[in-house]
């Protein structure tokens, strides 16, 4: 009896301290992942951080007006290229010659104005 | 017991006499028993503490570790829109330990084909000194670093540092400022902000934006040359909420290299200089008569002969000898006209004004470079007379251009910011003139353009309205001759101002193209047209057609010639 109990106690004494020890070292393992994981997000985040510094440096204005000019043929808008939204004409109802499916478009009804120019005052 | 019969049997349960030894051992073992007991008390409840209570000095690892975070020394500039003005960026330094160095003469070879800019003999006597640590270069590139590292020389090692990087350069130079070798800010934003910079992580937002900021720079950079300048100002300011969306003050410097900054380009024109503004003070004794309702759009004064006194003359610039209404002497420029309107307001009132329009006091923006304005000691009426056309009253642009914002936006005086204010914020302005007069103010500054000395700001869509200003500057005690202070003040679209833009050329000689000329309206009244031609599509501002009736009825004008006579309407 007393025999029976004692190994039953000395198995899980056993059992317990190989549990842990494996709990243990696992642990210790995943924490040095964890660690390599942090260090190299922490890289990561400063090569970013230098990166936007760079984005920076190659987006001064001077620098894309210069590239805008030479590559693009772009320059500066002028207050005469815009226009109001309001004073943009519909399509006429008959539409031209050369595109016919133009012809099928008409100026939307009043009901049926889509709700993005419902506000807007429509000049004549 | 059991081997001891009781003398007594009837006594039995009476205790046996004991002997003093076994009651002796019997006390030991009760004292011993209760230490042990004692003990094991403590151990329990030290076991119940720490199995069930988290205490302070016990790891917490979940919450050390956490997530990892980039933390710099002090914290980025951006500008309104959110790009990257100032950071502080992770540098290697390279040092070297000569006691631990093998060969000095062979490392010295090694690193100048790597480090070319190192002096050789230098480095070599450094390398053979006998001391543990000595800094070699500092602040290297990461390439540096890596050939550096790959000539595996033993005895050379990288100390992690620090280094303020400004990736537009010059751009932004006076308002951002720089910082020293230890990252503490030593002008601008950078030294005003210095203890927020360093504790607070968040990005500083400033209300610059790089684009405005860029054009104003440009025009100003090109006028300076055109006109043989030694140094320009410029400032655009939303006069919905005192935001400053640029201010650049040429010559500027690169605050990546503060050791090279001379300390001519380190001076702020826009905010420490203070200058006689001229001409553009107009703007403020006419709103200051016309608010106080000392004079209507009607009167008049008569501009016909010079002012005398004591022995100071004032004169017309482009005299007409005549009656002028108010719009004329405005158009016009006249100084007689001016003069009398303030006198006629009075020397106090003058006073007063100019306090709440923020002309006494120094600008309240949040860098360090800010002048206080000159103001005469005793306000006699010669000095109201003088001060009347912007002479004998020196001022920082800054200044200036907060004031004008006041007259033009419908008369509430917002201060000067750099810093972004939280959209849809309600901005706490203080009403300084009413909406009547500012709206007259705005109808007279679009005269000017229109028809008058600031024709050449007009940018077409953009209601330009604005006044000249020349001033001679002041050197030492007496006005240097020849030596002008040319601006202009402007703001549009003058229906609705959104932006008050000023401009100031110091020190300008005329060209063939001026005439020679290079007054305010030669000189820089074309940098605000150009500016705001170029910012306005940026900003957002919508153009319109200047010459819609219901625009030409907004910005019309009764002009009246003769006093008492016929008038006639000019509807510009």
């Amino acid at each position: 009896m007393i025999k029976r109990a004692t190994l039953i106690w000395m198995f899980l004494a056993t059992a317990a301290g190989i549990g842990l020890f494996v709990l243990k070292y696992e642990v210790k393992s995943m924490e040095g992942q964890l660690a390599t994981i942090h260090s190299k997000t922490l890289e990561n985040l400063e090569a970013v951080h230098v990166l936007k510094a760079e984005w920076s440096y190659l987006n001064q204005p001077e620098r894309l007006e210069d590239l805008g000019r030479r590559l693009l043929n772009l320059e500066p808008v002028k207050a005469t290229q815009t226009i109001d939204i309001e004073n943009i004409p519909f399509r006429p109802v008959g539409g031209s010659e050369n595109n016919p499916n133009l012809t099928k478009v008409h100026p939307p009804a009043v009901d049926q104005t889509p709700p993005l120019f419902a506000n807007i005052r429509r000049k004549q | 017991m059991i081997g001891r019969q009781p003398l007594f049997p009837k006594k039995r349960r009476r205790e046996p006499p004991v002997p003093p030894r076994v009651e002796t051992g019997r006390s030991r073992l009760l004292i011993t028993g209760a230490l042990f007991s004692v003990a094991f008390l403590v151990v329990t409840g030290r076991l119940i503490g720490v199995t069930m209570f988290v205490e302070k000095s016990q790891p917490q690892y979940s919450k050390t570790v956490g997530k990892p975070a980039l933390t710099t020394g002090r914290a980025d500039i951006v500008d309104r829109n959110g790009n990257l003005l100032a950071t502080s960026l992770k540098t290697a330094s390279l040092f070297a330990n000569p006691r631990i160095m093998l060969n000095a003469r062979e490392a010295v070879n090694k690193l100048a084909t790597v480090l070319p800019e190192l002096n050789r003999r230098q480095t070599y006597e450094k390398l053979t000194q006998d001391r543990s640590f000595i800094w070699l270069k500092r602040h290297l590139t990461p390439r540096q670093k890596y050939e550096v590292n790959k000539l595996g020389i033993p005895g050379l090692d990288f100390r992690d540092e620090e280094r303020r990087v400004y990736p537009s350069a010059a751009l932004a130079s006076h308002i951002l400022g720089h910082t020293d070798i230890d990252n503490r800010g030593l002008a601008g934003v950078e030294r005003h902000f210095d203890q927020q910079l360093r504790k607070n992580p968040t990005p500083l937002k400033l209300s610059i934006d790089v684009r405005v900021q860029h054009a104003m720079r440009k025009e100003l950079a090109a006028a300076v040359r055109e006109f043989r300048g030694v140094g320009a100002a410029g400032i655009v300011m939303d006069v919905r909420n005192g935001e400053v969306v640029s201010i650049v003050s040429l010559p500027d410097f690169d605050p990546n290299l503060p050791s090279d900054i001379e300390s001519d380009t380190r001076f702020n024109r826009a905010t420490l200089g203070v200058y006689e503004m001229g001409s553009t003070f107009k703007i403020f004794t006419t709103a200051m008569a016309l608010d106080a309702g000392r004079v209507s759009m009607r009167d008049g004064y008569d501009a016909t002969h010079p002012i005398r006194i004591s022995r100071f003359v004032i004169r017309d610039y482009h005299a007409k000898r005549r009656w002028l209404s108010i719009p004329e002497i405005f158009m016009y420029s006249s100084n007689i006209g001016t003069v009398k309107m303030a006198l006629d307001v009075g020397v106090a009132e003058q006073r007063t004004f100019l306090q709440k329009v923020g002309i006494l006091h120094p600008s309240p923006v949040e860098i360090s470079e800010i002048g206080a304005p000159l103001i005469p000691g005793r306000w006699r009426e010669i000095n109201a007379m003088t001060i009347s056309f912007g002479h004998g009253l020196s001022i920082s642009p800054m200044q200036l251009v907060a004031g004008v914002g006041a007259m033009v936006n419908g008369g509430i005086y917002h201060a000067p910011t750099f810093l972004k204010k939280p959209p849809h914020s309600r901005s706490t302005g203080r009403r300084v003139i009413t909406a009547k007069t500012s709206e007259r103010i705005r109808r007279l500054l679009r005269l000017v353009v229109a028809k008058g000395t600031g024709r050449n700001a007009a940018a077409e869509g953009y209601l330009v309205g604005g006044k000249t200003g020349t001033a001679e500057k002041v050197v030492g005690r007496r006005y240097k001759k020849k030596a002008l202070m040319s601006s202009f003040i402007g703001a549009f679209p003058m229906n609705a101002p959104r932006y008050v833009v000023f401009a100031m050329i110091d020190e300008p000689s005329g060209t063939k193209k001026t005439f020679g000329y290079a007054t305010g309206g030669w000189v820089a009244a074309p940098v605000v047209g150009k500016v705001i031609a170029r910012i306005g599509p940026i900003l957002g501002v919508r153009a319109v057609d200047e010459k819609a009736p219901e625009i030409e009825r907004e910005m019309a004008i009764d002009i009246v010639t003769q006093k008492e006579g016929k008038r006639r309407l000019a509807s510009f």
